[in-house]
């Protein structure tokens, strides 16, 4: 393989993998602080490949603009999700929190099948058809390298809003009373926040963070009601490789995850790739269940207080 | 024949009595009705009755959550139709050599993942279901792939391929009653009260000496085992199999959702959740499937989740404390 070839794999799995890492990181946010793991976020993925699909279907909208769309109706959708889903559930069995968002992803999936088909749609933005074209840098005996404009751009915003993120979660009063209560619910209640009122935010901001990744990828790839379960995997195996919990884990591991794919698709097949997703997601199980950055012991058998 | 105590005890009982009126009309009623349709739906509701109270000897008694036991069903399922396919070994016997392999890589998932906790659990058994997938799609100098296998269509006993729908009804109540014997023998067993101690409190079970390691390997190759019988039945009562009908995610989230609708935890919810909901699903699915397609998955799911939120303990649970609070 020559410098040219390899550099081109690997600026396109890094742009692949920033589109996971955004999908990533609402699941990883939700588990973080509720201890929930979100069956239906593919197919909140696949609501926000939808809602920009239409926005720009009826009123022309660019699918770019319209993430200002989505992140009120999404917070909306995800504050109703969880008054009527969520909540009842905090303090149940686990195998009840598990099956409730699962019967959510089957309703959302099927409910987008009876109102909008099992059809294949597809946005093609004629500004960004032409690829950007890199180089050649003949001092790095690299010649040109061909990039994906909305990848490009997928991964610039996707990137952005996951670093502002990170940085109000860190810095501000709301970030630190959501990470409070991530370290430790009992504490948090005894200090005065309302865990439920934050749980209810950490949904809506959970679920927002993954429209936005569903407007960044309808431009890219094709929106159907199955296309949540094709990417919820993958986002699986870049939370728990990441550590479930860790933003920044999953960014890292959302990034790792789009470079192996590219390398194994084009080294052993495109075939191999689900194939290759599970082997790291088996063994990363086997050797470090808490992930790369994951708080150690957290996954291991331990029986929590429910606090309701 | 400790087990049989209880059951002798219990047939004086009225709950049991009912039971077992209600056991002996599914038995016989297939007898009456000669429409193919009506013989179809016997066979499935025995079908996923059967696997859904494998999935609970696991799923329900232990409380660890499976979204991995596609696996299993698929492991019977390929293993009799391939022993059969290529070396013309009776699916009787195949039968049991996949579920003695199912139950083999389900102490082999139990060793490695036991240790984790449930949400991980659930992820873990959910990749290594959708590792079957990939295998049987992409194996396929062996499975085929998604071209998938067919049975030759040569009726005999010994290829346990039969003509009519009937001999398939009453294969399939006998592997109904089997894994609803083996549910009532683990619940009613030292097994079920050391799973159930497991689910409740598990570092409580363990400061009274019960080996939560052990036990929970018996259950989930037992789980297996019964499943991946099961998974046997499907292909010879098909006589077609392929990666999406034995080994999707989906089979395992819809046992599941029979043993949560119907009751965790005891040997009849699985069996209740599906009496009453695979009927439902088929009929939707004639009348609703091409006009409004989805909206059965959607009333199914929707019940799921309705159920989970206000009738935690299940159809079966709830009426059992409803008419009979002292058993």
């Amino acid at each position: 393989m020559d410098l040219t070839l390899f550099t081109q794999l690997v600026i396109s799995g890094i742009l692949l993998g920033g589109i996971y890492a955004l999908a990533s990181i609402g699941l990883t946010l939700i588990f973080g602080v509720m201890k929930i793991v979100n069956f239906a976020h593919g197919e909140f993925l696949m609501l926000g490949m939808y809602l920009s699909f239409w926005l720009h279907h009826y009123f022309h909208m660019d699918p770019y603009l319209s993430i200002l769309v989505v992140i009120p109706v999404f917070f909306l959708i995800g504050i109703v999700v969880y008054r009527l889903i969520i909540a009842p559930t905090l303090g149940a069995p686990i195998l009840t929190q598990i099956f409730v968002t699962v019967g959510l992803s089957i309703v959302i999936e099927n409910l987008a099948l009876l109102l909008w088909s099992a059809d294949f749609r597809t946005i093609t933005l004629a500004y960004l058809k032409a690829p950007l074209i890199l180089g050649p840098f003949p001092h790095l005996g690299i010649e040109e390298i061909i990039v994906d404009i909305k990848r490009l751009i997928a991964f610039v915003i996707g990137l952005s809003i996951s670093v502002i993120f990170y940085l109000v979660l860190k810095y501000s009063y709301t970030g630190k009373v959501i990470r409070a209560t991530s370290q430790d619910r009992s504490t948090a209640l005894l200090m005065g926040i309302n865990i439920g009122k934050v749980y209810m935010l950490t949904f809506g901001i959970g679920i927002v963070l993954v429209g936005i990744a569903g407007a960044l990828m309808i431009p890219i790839y094709t929106v159907h009601p199955f296309v949540g379960f094709e990417f919820v995997l993958i986002m699986f195996v870049v939370v728990v490789l990441g550590g479930l919990g860790s933003i920044p884990g999953a960014v890292i591991a959302g990034l790792f995850i789009g470079v192996v794919e590219i390398f194994s698709s084009f080294l052993i097949g495109p075939s191999s790739k689900q194939a290759i997703y599970f082997l790291v997601f088996i063994a990363v199980l086997v050797i470090r269940p808490s992930g790369l950055f994951g708080i150690k012991g957290e996954e291991e058998l331990e029986h929590i207080e429910a606090i309701g | 024949m400790s087990i049989l105590k209880p059951l002798a005890e219990k047939v004086k009982n009225p709950q049991m009595a009912a039971i077992l009126i209600a056991l002996a009309a599914l038995a016989t009623a297939p007898l009456f009705i000669s429409n193919e349709f009506y013989l179809d739906g016997f066979v499935l509701v025995f079908l996923w009755g059967a696997f859904a109270g494998a999935w609970n000897i696991l799923g329900g008694y232990a409380g660890m959550v499976s979204l991995g036991h596609n696996a299993f069903f698929a492991i019977g399922a390929y293993t009799s139709t391939l022993l059969f396919l290529n070396f013309g070994l009776s699916p009787w016997l195949g039968m049991i050599v996949g579920a003695m392999f199912a139950a083999l890589v389900g102490v082999v998932l139990g060793l490695i993942c036991f240790r984790l906790r449930s949400h991980y659990f659930a992820l873990a058994t959910l990749a290594f279901g959708q590792v079957s997938f990939i295998i049987a799609i992409n194996w396929r100098s062996v499975t085929q792939g998604a071209e998938g296998l067919a049975l030759p269509i040569e009726p005999d006993l010994s290829n346990m391929l039969f003509a009519g729908k009937l001999p398939y009804v009453y294969m399939g109540l006998i592997l109904f009653l089997i894994v609803l014997a083996v549910s009532f023998a683990i619940e009613h067993s030292r097994l079920g009260y050391y799973l159930t101690a497991f689910r409740e409190n598990e570092d409580a079970a363990r400061a009274l000496g019960v080996r939560t390691g052990r036990v929970r390997l018996i259950a989930i190759a037992v789980s297996a085992f019964l499943s991946a019988v099961t998974g046997t039945f499907y292909a010879q009562y098909v006589v077609y199999i392929d990666p999406i009908s034995v080994s999707r995610l989906q089979l395992s989230v819809q046992v599941a959702l029979f043993a949560i609708v119907g009751g965790l935890a005891s040997s009849l919810g699985p069996a209740i959740g599906a009496i009453i909901f695979v009927p439902i699903t088929i009929l939707l699915r004639a009348k609703l499937g091409t006009s409004l397609p989805g909206l059965h998955m959607i009333i199914y799911a929707t019940v799921l989740i309705l159920v989970l939120l206000y009738m935690p303990k299940g159809i079966y649970g709830t009426l059992r404390e409803k008419f009979f609070p002292d058993t």
